[in-house]
């Protein structure tokens, strides 16, 4: 069973019909890619799948249970994480902090705990330090855990909200153009990061990519998106060899 | 007979709230800011009028054409010096400065003017209107007050439709970076708006004070914080939404004060805004701000 | 690049609660020396409850402004209803005999909760909304509750209470019955309780709930919503429970400080001048020129503009005035992005580096 399955998944602002008919079967433990021009809904998809915005029509399952509709941080709880297109991080809190917020569903300990300081408080604490560290020291961000999010490096910031991400133990991550803005090296090394978190983390991958060296490089099937339909999808090789999907990037 | 006094009274103050009203919305269609000292521009235009009137013996005309330019200014000069700056920053950083250029021209127009009371003499000397055989008395103020903002707010509803400068405002309040591309001055057209905005309060400020002939440093400020509920409760940004939403909050203030308790009838009139949140954020014509992700 | 916290996180912002509690304390000690030495003039201890009063109710709104990032203009008004509910039961207490302490410690509490209660009351809808929606909403809040203040008339006899909304003649009050709360003329005779010491521990109080809140998973879980609330959705923190969390708590701190002040005073009366829109914009100049987000900042802000204008008379015509330019001076240097990229370029970073908590 897949596990990500969405069918018919549409929606319109307006009078347009932003994404329709859209449908996607992600088995566990794959690097898919989602790929299209700009505007064809890449990102309506993923807003869509992270209850950012109500779909009018479709299904959403994960891991055979329904999550169509439901609101974002139920999703989340359910088990999809995500990065943005235009990073989001919490600006003016810590690189460690940033992570332990992706930490706060599943270290849980009252705010009467935290007020009177009670042992559970220290003890909570103390594992999501080691376990935010554990993160950051994936994305090699550790020794920067105490700087400003805001002071990093681009690069960093978005390798910090991957970590935050995952922080959510989540089933499925969604990263949103992770190598948006970066050098060749460094999405090379971002390549070999996602490689790693697949393989360490046992996690399934669902990425928006427009550097095509990334995603023939890392994803294992893909579905390109125009004009917010589905043009055409399956291993990454044969898709990219596609006559129609080359006319869709290059234009008549 | 009485109800309908009352009715009209309503109407009335209503009219002058729509007209500061439409100085809240418009600003906050284009800027997305709460120009919190709008209606301290209000009382600056008051004080103006009763100095060059009452001091200078200006004929009253004059003494209103003046204090629009003066207000018209100031609006302008506040939005260069304390808003402009932070138009990228947090809308909390704005909204606090906003906060402190009203708490400035408050105390400002303190010392200046002093803190007594100033008697203000109404600019408009017409004879009031009988009608019912004589049963039913309607101010000439009222009437004036009423023909006024229907003037202006048709005025401004064609400035908009009809004018460039009008199509400029409606594209700025849709999409800021995108007008900027279509080559539209939006600095200016801000400016405008600020302008428009404070000429506009005073004239407010000399109908208010002609209908309640008292001025202290003060009087602005809750006019304004009512004509900013009578804008949300229309629906923020729509030039229509604040004439509907400053009527109707006149005639809830003034059947409140006359039937239910005159000391609660502020009470009565922010309790209706707490109840229009609750019910439609978005006011009787608003539309829903979507956020981008 | 310069780190903004030491190594060691935790010990780094535990440290900064220290050094404020260690500040208020030494000051309690110098204030009760001097006292005790006579070398205070009557002024100045005059002054020491006020002072505390601000403080506290700063604390409460910079929790507010500075980690939600949310502006109340409500505060003056949570100050109100606390020191109403509490005087209203110290006067209605005062003929048992009950002991004047206890009495003291319920009012504390039963102020404190009736503020909470309103801050949870008003967040309810309004935390929903846009940001300066809740400025709004919480400014209409202060202006109804000033307003219903002074039409409230409650009586106390044989018969039990009587509560009116227009005058005191229609309360139909036995001979021998007493005013609880008298319509303008609000609480008489209530004993005056408030001391500096008190004044000390609960400000001390109000700085151990909000550091170890906000240096805290709720408090980070709240951070993230004032920095990003979308992300913070999508890491599942649910987003109504903590501003909500923080608003309720923000209110029932500034109803503490209206407790103190009811009972510091022998007649409490609604007035634009304490529970008006301008005390909330005073309280709201201390947090800014305090520092959003600074809790020992507020403190010090709160304390020094209480007192300068006293110690300098001259001044107290232009103090309103002198406050507001202040406030859009210190806006301006410190949000607009240029003067922002002004102090970068002339490294001045070190002396006015933002908080790192405080406000985007």
């Amino acid at each position: 069973m897949a596990l990500l399955e969405v069918k018919n998944l549409g929606i319109s602002f307006g009078g347009l019909r932003a994404v329709d008919d859209f449908q996607i079967s992600i088995q566990k433990g794959q690097l898919y890619g989602l790929i299209g021009p700009n505007g064809a809904g890449k990102t309506t998809v993923f807003n869509m799948l992270t209850g950012v915005y109500k779909p009018d029509n479709g299904v959403i399952e994960l891991d055979g249970k329904g999550i169509t509709g439901q609101r974002t941080i139920d999703i989340n709880k359910a088990g999809i994480a995500r990065t943005f297109q235009n990073i989001r991080l919490f600006k003016n809190q810590s690189v460690l902090d940033n992570v332990k917020v992706g930490l706060h569903n599943n270290h849980p300990y009252s705010a009467l705990t935290a007020v009177l300081r009670l042992p559970k408080y220290r003890r909570v604490e103390a594992e999501m330090n080691e376990r935010a560290r554990e993160l950051l020291k994936v994305f090699g961000l550790e020794e920067k855990r105490d700087y400003l999010a805001s002071n990093l490096p681009y690069g960093d910031q978005r390798k910090l909200e991957i970590a935050r991400a995952l922080a959510t133990n989540p089933k499925l991550l969604l990263l949103d153009e992770p190598a948006a803005g970066m050098n060749p090296n460094e999405t090379k090394e971002l390549m070999e990061t996602i490689r790693f978190v697949r393989d360490e983390f046992d996690m399934t991958v669902l990425l928006i990519e427009h550097d095509m060296k990334l995603v023939s490089g890392i994803c294992e099937e893909l579905t390109v998106l125009n004009f917010g339909q589905v043009l055409a999808k399956g291993k990454t090789g044969d898709v990219l060899n596609d006559p129609k999907v080359i006319t869709a990037y290059l234009g008549e | 007979m009485s109800f309908i006094a009352y009715l009209i009274n309503g109407i009335s103050l209503g009219s002058v709230y729509a007209i500061i009203a439409l100085g809240y919305t418009m600003v906050y269609g284009i800027a997305k800011m709460l120009n919190f000292a709008h209606g301290d521009v209000i009382m600056i235009g008051c004080y103006v009028v009763f100095t060059t009137m009452s001091g200078l013996q200006f004929n009253p005309l004059l003494s209103v054409l003046i204090s629009v330019v003066v207000c018209t200014v100031l609006g302008i000069t506040i939005e260069k010096v304390a808003y402009k700056p932070l138009r990228k920053a947090s809308p909390l950083a704005v909204l606090i400065t906003a906060i402190g250029v009203s708490y400035l021209l408050q105390n400002a127009a303190l010392l200046v003017f002093g803190a007594d009371t100033k008697s203000f003499s109404s600019i408009i000397t017409l004879p009031a209107l009988k009608l019912a055989d004589g049963k039913l008395v309607i101010s000439s103020v009222a009437v004036v007050t009423v023909v006024t903002c229907l003037i202006i707010m048709t005025g401004l509803m064609l400035f908009i439709k009809k004018t460039k400068a009008g199509r400029a405002m409606l594209a700025v309040s849709e999409d800021k970076d995108a007008a900027q591309l279509m080559g539209i001055n939006v600095n200016g057209t801000i400016s405008l708006t600020f302008a428009i905005g404070s000429g506009l309060a005073a004239i407010a400020g000399v109908l208010l004070c002609s209908a309640y002939p008292t001025l202290t440093p003060y009087i602005g400020s809750m006019p304004g914080i009512k004509a900013f509920t009578a804008a949300v409760f229309g629906g923020i940004g729509s030039v229509p939404g604040a004439f509907i939403g400053g009527i109707l909050l006149g005639i809830i203030e003034v059947l409140g004060r006359a039937y239910i308790s005159s000391q609660l009838s502020d009470a009565i009139v922010f309790a209706v805004l707490i109840i229009v949140l609750l019910v439609k954020p978005t006011g009787i014509l608003g539309k829903p701000i979507h956020e981008k992700v | 690049m310069k780190k903004l916290f030491g190594t060691k996180n935790m010990k780094k912002t535990t440290k900064d609660s220290f050094i404020t509690y260690a500040m208020v304390i030494l000051v309690f000690l110098i204030v009760q020396i001097m006292v005790g030495t006579g070398s205070m003039s009557s002024l100045l201890q005059g002054l020491l409850v006020p002072l505390c009063i601000y403080s506290i109710a700063a604390i409460g709104l910079n929790l507010c402004v500075g980690y939600l990032g949310e502006l109340s203009l409500g505060h003056a008004g949570f100050m109100c209803v606390g020191a109403f509910s509490s005087a209203f039961f110290t006067k209605y207490m005062m003929d048992t005999g009950m002991n004047e302490i206890l009495r003291f410690i319920i009012a504390l509490i039963i102020g404190t909760l009736t503020a909470a209660f309103f801050g949870f009351l008003i967040g309810i809808p309004v935390l929903r909304l846009r940001g300066d929606y809740l400025a709004i909403v919480t400014l209409a809040f202060g202006e109804i509750i000033k307003n219903v203040m002074n039409v409230l008339y409650i009586v106390k006899d044989k018969d039990g209470l009587h509560f009116s909304m227009s005058d005191a003649a229609s309360l139909n009050m036995a001979e021998e019955g007493t005013f609880l709360i008298n319509g303008p003329k609000g609480i008489i005779g209530t004993p005056h309780q408030s001391t500096f010491t008190i004044g000390v521990i609960l400000i001390l109080v109000s700085l151990f709930v909000v550091y170890n809140l906000v240096n805290s998973r709720s408090g980070r879980a709240i951070m993230a919503i004032r920095d990003n609330r979308i992300a913070a959705e999508s890491v599942g923190i649910p987003i109504t429970k903590f501003k909500l969390m923080a608003f309720t708590l923000s209110a029932a701190i500034a109803g503490m400080g209206g407790v103190l002040y009811a009972h510091n005073l022998s007649t409490l009366t609604a007035l634009p001048a304490n529970f008006g829109y301008n005390m909330s914009i005073m309280l709201l100049v201390f947090v800014v020129l305090g520092g959003m987000g600074s809790f020992r900042g507020s403190i010090i802000a709160a304390v020094l503009l209480t007192m300068l204008p006293e110690v300098l008379r001259g001044l107290s015509d232009y103090r309103m005035l002198i406050y507001a330019v202040v406030l859009i001076a210190m806006m301006l240097f410190n949000w607009a992005p240029k003067a922002i990229e002004w102090r970068q370029r002339h490294s001045l970073k070190d002396m006015f580096t933002k908080k790192t908590k405080g406000v985007q």
